[in-house]
């Protein structure tokens, strides 16, 4: 047979056709369901750093007493935040039977039908045992298709050394916003910043800035139907903007930007940097020496306090290998109520990293074992988490909108009033045509 | 079978595995992303037949036009730049003299790192404040200018990065075409009384024509949809600063990974191709190839 260019288009079409075919097929991971994928950016790390090991650990637990098998991929957190390695995966039908996903995600892989039902795994026991408000993220009618490893609210860190160089004091640290410019301010010098907020575009920022939003009791969906065109919308763009154009916060920070404490707020860059509790963990364990404090993000005038609370959670592929084992796991590993299970859970949440645990009985032990008794993790613990809201689900095209306007506003000197209207009418326009579960 | 056949078929056998390598890696999926362009993805398995929809799409974009007019200046800015600048740098190395090597490696450096630690690198250097550019500009009073931070200079830092990364390339590729150029003839028109400049201008710079269509040409693919416009960006600004830097195809990126929209990203692709091959014809109808006019 001769070839033509007629074949070779054929031959390429019957090509993608096949690979149509086969990723409708659904169950199209192949394999025998006996080895299960889990992909995450914590282990096996090359380091052995003890969130690798806690990883380690809880898979090496269920394969001794289980015929299938968890096997953990590691990926970089940057590739797995940022990168295209699970949506490649899924496009290709390859996705792992076992994932983290943020709250800020949810939608996009709820939506696309590949969330297992968590719910048939889980005891009423377990069910009552997670703290009232942090399910709601990852539930859609009633159901659970995520499972929370941890809650993780934000708070303004400072450097003592910092404040005491400007001849500051702990009465300095900034209740509001206006405090907090006058404050960062004075600690801005030649080679550093008064404060930090995130400037790199991507769902950590949306995540950061979000609290800002709602002290002004704003919203960007309320209802379904959008509410981003509001004056707490626009008084949180204006403060991130003030604090860039008086030139009292970086454009581009160090490292890995704002939620990189160390090469920020710890080898002095910045004086103030907006974190979340995972830093403590981070501190404790890289930088001993540096002396901070925390305090609740600031308010603006006549706002309320509040922060946001996120967390990355287990879930399991609906077509994977093997998805009612792979949301066995995930029940096993984070919500057992037994006295195994508890700890597990502890050892997570106040050992190996710093969190607020998801679930009261794991709270209670964390409280026994006195681990929110003193201080950054008893400041979050009183003062921060009373006030936390957690991280909306937002679908991707909504989560852009923010995102532009944050990034508008905050380095491009954009009217902050006509970038949430604009935001405000493209949000609108994509509800209208929207059709997923409910954005929260 | 005779030599001449013999001579063809080994010619084929050491051609072959470039001819599959393209055919696999760069024709399919070319020809897929073709096909993919008249469906709606989910980017879950999920394909819907949408027939031109894809297409249809783009004229509402403003997105796009924006990516599409930053990638425009950015060719605009980069492709000449990078031009000169290689070519002044071949004329410099051209003649031996002491340490030549060495200066020649040097200009190549950039060229062999991986333009994710370019990425790094630079965005280390260009720090607000702490970085060492930061602390050049200082005498000036310049030190609060964040050059990745200001979405009007950001594209500009990303041009000058981009053609410090590919010059060393262009580099040798301009020093291949000089050294092709008989030294007779520059010989005679130095005799004829020519000077350094009229040297140039009327002997080496026309029989540089091949040379300099290939670097044009090259350098134009590279800047719309070369690694240097996805991975510096991806590395140094993500998009940013407020879109600045969002070359299209970090728009095709987000289309496709960020919002699962593989369709319209397929769909985009082949009109970057379609331009890409609109901007090529042009370059080779005015330019005739690059060929000698007595070609």
């Amino acid at each position: 047979m001769s070839v033509t260019r007629r074949t070779v288009l054929q031959g390429a079409l019957g090509a993608f056709a096949a690979g149509s075919l086969l990723s409708a097929c659904g169950n199209d991971a192949g394999g025998n369901g006996k080895d299960l994928s889990f992909w995450n950016f914590y282990g096996p790390a090359d380091d052995k750093n003890p969130q690798s090991t806690w990883f380690g650990e809880i898979t090496q637990r269920w394969n001794a007493n289980n015929d299938v098998k968890v096997n953990l991929r590691y990926i970089p957190g940057k590739e797995y935040l940022n990168g295209s390695a699970l949506q490649t995966a899924f496009q290709s039908g390859q996705g792992p039977d076992i994932f983290l996903i943020s709250p800020g995600d949810f939608l996009r892989y709820y939506n696309g039908g590949v969330l297992q039902d968590l719910t048939p795994h889980l005891s009423e026991e377990a069910k009552a045992d997670y703290i009232p408000g942090v399910l709601d993220t990852r539930m859609v009618d009633g159901k659970i298709f995520g499972l929370p490893m941890e809650v993780e609210p934000l708070a303004l860190y400072y450097g003592h050394a910092a404040f005491e160089k400007a001849g500051l004091s702990e009465a300095d640290v900034p209740k509001t916003w206006d405090q907090l410019l006058a404050v960062a301010d004075k600690l801005t010098g030649t080679n550093k910043y008064g404060v930090l907020f995130e400037t790199l575009p991507g769902y950590y920022q949306n995540f950061t800035w979000y609290p800002f939003m709602w002290m002004g009791d704003g919203e960007a969906v309320k209802d379904g139907k959008v509410a981003f065109d509001s004056a707490a919308a626009v008084q949180a763009l204006k403060f991130w903007q003030d604090t860039v154009k008086g030139k009292m916060a970086p454009r581009k920070p160090l490292g890995d930007g704002g939620g990189d404490i160390g090469a920020n707020l710890c080898s002095g860059a910045v004086a103030m940097q907006q974190s979340g509790i995972w830093s403590v963990s981070d501190l404790n364990a890289k930088f001993k020496k540096f002396e901070y404090g925390l305090t609740p993000l600031p308010l603006p005038a006549g706002g309320k306090a509040v922060t946001d609370m996120g967390g990355w959670a287990f879930v399991a592929n609906a077509k994977g290998k093997n998805p009612e084992a792979a949301a066995k796991f995930c029940a096993w590993a984070l919500a057992s109520t037994d006295a195994e299970g508890v700890e597990r859970q502890r050892q997570w949440n106040t050992v190996v990293k710093t969190n607020l645990p998801p679930r009261k009985s794991v709270q209670a032990a964390a409280d026994k074992a006195g681990s929110f008794a003193q201080g950054a993790l008893s400041t979050f613990a009183k003062d921060i988490v009373p006030t936390g809201k957690s991280e909306p689900r937002y679908p991707p095209e909504v989560y852009k909108a923010v995102s532009d306007a944050i990034q508008a506003c905050q380095l491009d000197s954009a009217d902050p009033g006509k970038a949430a209207a604009d935001a405000a009418q493209r949000i609108d326009a994509y509800l209208k045509t929207y059709q997923g579960a409910p954005i929260i | 079978m005779t030599r001449k056949r013999r001579e063809a078929l080994a010619a084929y056998a050491f051609l072959a595995p470039d001819v599959l390598g393209l055919l696999v890696f760069v024709a399919l999926p070319m020809l897929l992303a073709f096909a993919v362009a008249f469906y709606k993805v989910d980017g879950f398995g999920g394909y819907q037949f949408v027939g031109l929809g894809n297409y249809r799409l783009m004229a509402d974009d403003a997105q796009l036009l924006d990516s599409l007019r930053i990638t425009g200046i950015y060719v605009l800015a980069f492709v000449p730049l990078a031009f000169l600048v290689s070519l002044g740098l071949a004329l410099l190395v051209r003649d031996h003299f002491r340490g030549i090597g060495w200066v020649r490696a040097s200009f190549f450096l950039p060229n062999v790192i991986s333009l994710v630690v370019v990425g790094l690198v630079w965005q280390f250097l260009l720090v607000d404040k702490q970085g060492a550019v930061s602390g050049l500009l200082r005498p000036f009073g310049l030190e609060d200018v964040s050059l990745l931070g200001t979405p009007q200079l950001a594209l500009a830092t990303y041009i000058l990065i981009s053609v410090w990364f590919v010059m060393g390339y262009q580099m040798l590729v301009f020093l291949a075409g000089l050294k092709d150029i008989p030294a007779d003839l520059e010989d005679a028109a130095r005799v004829d009384g020519a000077g350094r400049w009229q040297r140039f201008r009327y002997v080496v710079w026309p029989l540089l024509r091949p040379t300099s269509f290939f670097v044009l040409v090259n350098s134009t693919i590279g800047a719309v949809t070369g690694l240097q416009a996805f991975d510096l960006v991806f590395v140094l600004t993500r998009g940013g600063p407020a879109r600045s830097t969002s070359t299209v195809v970090f728009y095709i990126y987000e289309q496709a990974f960020t919002f699962n929209n593989v369709g319209y990203a397929a769909a985009l692709t082949t009109l970057v191709v379609g331009l890409l091959v609109l901007c090529t014809g042009l370059m080779f109808g005015l330019t005739r190839g690059g060929r000698f006019s007595e070609d």
